[in-house]
């Protein structure tokens, strides 16, 4: 009983400090390839703006476009 | 594009979960408004014989608000939001729009029932799990259904990326299945023995165990329903409304994920200086506080959001709407972490402080967001403008004197019933017996009432406006891109 | 979370569901085996102590009442020793309650007495000038659900391994005999009543909802969690 606190009690301490790495190693790695240039995430914002179906989508779900295309064409 | 132009978004489910949204609203706060009189003037109680007490109602009051008047909203808030950030429309996915359907008469069916057995004293005691275990059955159906929605509908979805709502709706979708299970486990009585009610269980685990359970389910369904899902609606609306981006993209992913990862850790707090452990009682104080972070970020995104925009501020009620329940969550999780702190604890614990900290999130923050949610949606729905922005206004007003009145009344309730407990006179013996302590506050439980009121008050003129924009109001032929019509009026 | 992430529901979820599940684990598991040994001469709920512990969740007197006294002086001092772990382990629900409107009752059994409480229930304002709490009248004229109680006291023996019919403990038996043990103890207290229509009802076979509560509220004491 004894030994399973005192494993809880390191493996909480651990992950605290695992969590609070893993967080801002995080933001770090956010704005540094954003940075670099590998990656826009602000034009994702606009997801909740150009909502009508006939707005164009960011990144097309290819596959599933064209089963659908399929389905619209049989019908 | 080759998407068919005839095609539109079906609003129908999320229609009818706006109709649920409005009735739960109103029967809840009004059960809310009874049970807050009640304490300050007990004839109350005798209303409606033994189903008038205020034991009966307060579950009802509570169930009412969280699983009829929130989850509604959330609902309403999805089958609207999901078409619209995947880019599908239900009209070509017969099946997404019948499990909708189903979906909500279930949900209906199951509510009807919770409300007739908890007057009936059905209950397993637990807070915000009272219902008995067929209806607790009955709960999975309806949150798997639920499920299928969500996850079929990205299934289908045109859009690669999932928008930030949907993020906060995965979340609470699977925290709450898995708590809920969890809490849940009990033992029908009757199958075991052969005798007595067949509805009647007992929890699986006891006393302490069941506190442990119960509390981890406690914080974290509070966590997930009244704040995940609700900045679910906020990460849509406010952009949608204001016509703002949402200020920094990546400080939501942040956000999202320190919020997931820390407030899980949390779920201890509840259980400061009960029997557990020390170190849990300190470890779980000390998460409490470093969740302000994650948590804050969400409100100052919103906030920052509206960056050289404040003037919508004063054009727009619901953008008033928006950003004080902005306000309210920054406020109320604030608090929390201020109340796990040992010292404030072992003050504020037991007292009416704890229903005032609930409040300001609820009234303020879930409340004020889902109210903002239906006002930006109705219009769209039904192809009408608002039809009074100076009733939107006088609302505002009253129901935020209604949460001020409320959350004052309670903090100076909570700290005087929290220093008159442990107040000694010169010889070191307490100094007041147990009823000075409840005869002082009745005061503040009269201000609370009304404050409560003042809130059903807003909420009934609110459900007015909406009645008379769908009825009533001049009709718009297209359905507005950014900031809502309202009516002068 | 690197971006793939958002564009991949299944694998959101996934990334989701462990933390959560890890926390959960670390939170509650290892709790468990601790807290739940019974302390030294813990006895069970008696059956009529059962019926009214049923009585006490169905009109939510844990809404308004604490059964949890925390170790400072200020609470011992008003409601005795502090609460321990153990003294918990057979309740299935724990009702610890998370306000107080009205005062922690987990020793009440220790100070009241039955025709404290049958006063009480019947009219608080006339024992307790001031007071808020609910009269709970109906309580005289609703009969207790005997059935129900034996079907929880039952799965508690055989489920939870309750230690009914030990000897010198408390006993359960058959239904007939658990039965005839709930109105023995109903007569016990019934004697120290003074409501002429509940003693009348008892006499025709009806156990009525206030009695079977106040058992239970006297069994919140010392003498049922210490060995005598
Ligand atoms: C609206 C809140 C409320 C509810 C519900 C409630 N009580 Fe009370 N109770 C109080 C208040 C306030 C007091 C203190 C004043 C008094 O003694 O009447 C109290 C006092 C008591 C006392 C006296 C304790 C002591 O140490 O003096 C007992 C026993 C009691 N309640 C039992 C019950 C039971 C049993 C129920 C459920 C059937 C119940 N109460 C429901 C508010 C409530």
């Amino acid at each position: 009983m004894e030994l399973i606190q005192v494993i809880r009690e390191y493996l909480y301490f651990f992950t605290t400090i695992a969590l609070v790495v893993i967080l801002y190693a995080y933001i770090l790695h956010l704005y540094r390839s954003e940075k670099r240039g590998e990656a826009d995430y602000e034009k994702y914002g606009r997801l909740a703006l150009d909502d009508e179906l006939s707005d164009k989508p960011i990144e097309e779900n290819i596959k599933k476009e064209s089963e659908k295309r399929e389905s619209i064409k049989e019908s | 594009m080759q998407t068919n132009p005839a095609l539109e978004y079906d609003y129908s489910i999320s229609k009818l979960f706006l109709y649920a949204t409005i009735v739960f609203g109103i029967v809840g706060l009004l059960l809310g408004v009874v049970i807050a009189f009640q304490m300050a003037i007990p004839q109350l109680n005798y209303l409606a014989g033994e189903y008038g007490t205020f034991g009966r109602l307060r579950p009802l009051h509570t169930s009412g608000i969280i699983f009829g008047f929130t989850l509604s909203g959330i609902w309403a808030g999805w089958y609207y939001i999901g078409q619209r950030v995947l880019k599908i429309s239900y009209n070509e996915y017969p099946f997404l729009k019948a499990i909708g359907y189903i979906h909500f008469w279930l949900y209906i069916v199951l509510m009807a029932l919770a409300v007739v057995s908890l007057f009936a004293g059905m209950t397993t005691s637990k807070e915000y799990s009272e219902l008995v275990w067929p209806l607790d059955l009955l709960v999975v159906v309806v949150w798997v259904l639920w499920g299928v929605s969500l996850f079929g509908s990205m299934g289908v979805r045109r859009e690669k990326t999932l928008y930030i709502s949907l993020w906060y709706f995965i979340a609470t979708f699977v925290a709450i299945a898995a708590l809920f299970i969890f809490n849940n486990l009990q033992i029908p009585t009757y199958f075991v023995s052969g005798y007595g009610a067949w509805t009647h269980s007992i929890s699986l685990y006891a006393g302490t165990n069941d506190a442990l359970v119960q509390w981890w389910f406690g914080h974290n369904a509070v966590a997930f329903l009244f704040t995940a899902a609700i900045i679910a609606l906020i990460y849509y609306f406010l952009p949608k409304e204001s016509g703002q981006p949402i200020f920094s993209y990546k400080l939501s992913l942040y956000s999202f994920w320190g919020m997931m990862f820390v407030y899980i850790w949390a779920g201890g707090h509840h259980l400061i200086y009960s029997t557990v452990p020390d170190w849990m009682q300190t470890m779980g104080s000390v998460f409490s506080v470093i969740l302000i972070l994650p948590s804050w970020g969400t409100a100052i995104n919103m906030l920052l959001t509206m960056k050289g925009q404040w003037h919508q501020l004063k054009e727009s009620p619901i953008i008033k709407f928006l950003v004080l329940a902005s306000t309210f969550y920054m406020l109320s999780t604030l608090e929390g972490p201020i109340q796990s702190i040992k010292s404030v604890n072992a003050l504020a614990h037991f007292t009416d402080w704890i229903p005032g900290h609930v409040h300001d999130g609820t009234l303020g923050w879930v409340g004020f967001m889902i109210i903002a949610a239906c006002y930006h949606m109705v219009p769209r729905m039904y192809k009408r403008e608002i039809y009074s922005g100076k009733l939107m206004e006088a609302q505002f007003w009253i129901q935020t004197t209604g949460i001020v009145l409320y959350f004052s009344s309670m903090w100076i309730a909570g700290i005087t019933q929290g220093m008159m407990w442990r107040a000694t006179d010169e010889f070191g013996s307490l100094a007041y017996s147990f009823i000075d302590t409840v005869t002082v506050l009745i005061p503040y439980y009269m201000i609370r009432a009304i404050g409560g009121l003042l809130y059903l008050i807003g909420f009934i003129m609110f459900t007015y406006n909406i009645i008379m924009t769908i009825v009533a109001s001049k009709e718009i032929d297209k359905e507005p891109q950014y900031a809502t019509p309202i009516a002068a009026r | 979370m690197f971006s793939w992430l958002e564009k991949n529901p299944f694998f959101f979820t996934v990334a989701f569901l462990v933390p959560f599940s890890i926390a959960g684990l670390v939170e509650i598991v290892p709790e468990f085996a601790q807290a739940s040994r019974p302390t030294e001469g813990l006895k069970p709920y008696s059956m009529l102590e059962t019926a009214g512990r049923q009585v006490y969740i169905k009109d939510s007197c844990n809404a308004c009442h604490s059964q949890l006294v925390r170790p400072f002086k200020s609470e011992t001092d008003r409601y005795g020793m502090y609460s321990l772990s153990g003294e918990y382990a057979y309740d299935r629900p724990f009702l610890w309650g998370s306000k107080r409107t009205g005062p922690d009752l987990h020793r009440v059994g220790d100070y009241r007495t039955t025709d404290w409480h049958e006063n009480h229930m019947w009219d608080p304002e006339s024992v307790v000038p001031g007071s808020i709490m609910p009269a709970y009248k109906h309580m005289f004229s609703n009969s207790v659900d005997i059935d129900t109680a034996y079907a929880e006291a039952y799965t508690q023996k055989v489920v939870f391994g309750m230690p009914y019919d030990t000897p010198n403990g408390v006993a359960l038996g058959s239904y007939e005999e658990a039965k005839a043990l709930i109105y023995d103890e109903a007569k016990a207290i019934v004697a120290d009543m003074k409501n002429q229509d509940v003693k009348d009802a008892l006499a025709r076979g009806e156990i009525k909802e206030i009695v079977a509560l106040i058992a239970y509220l006297n069994s919140l004491s010392n003498e049922r969690r210490v060995a005598q």
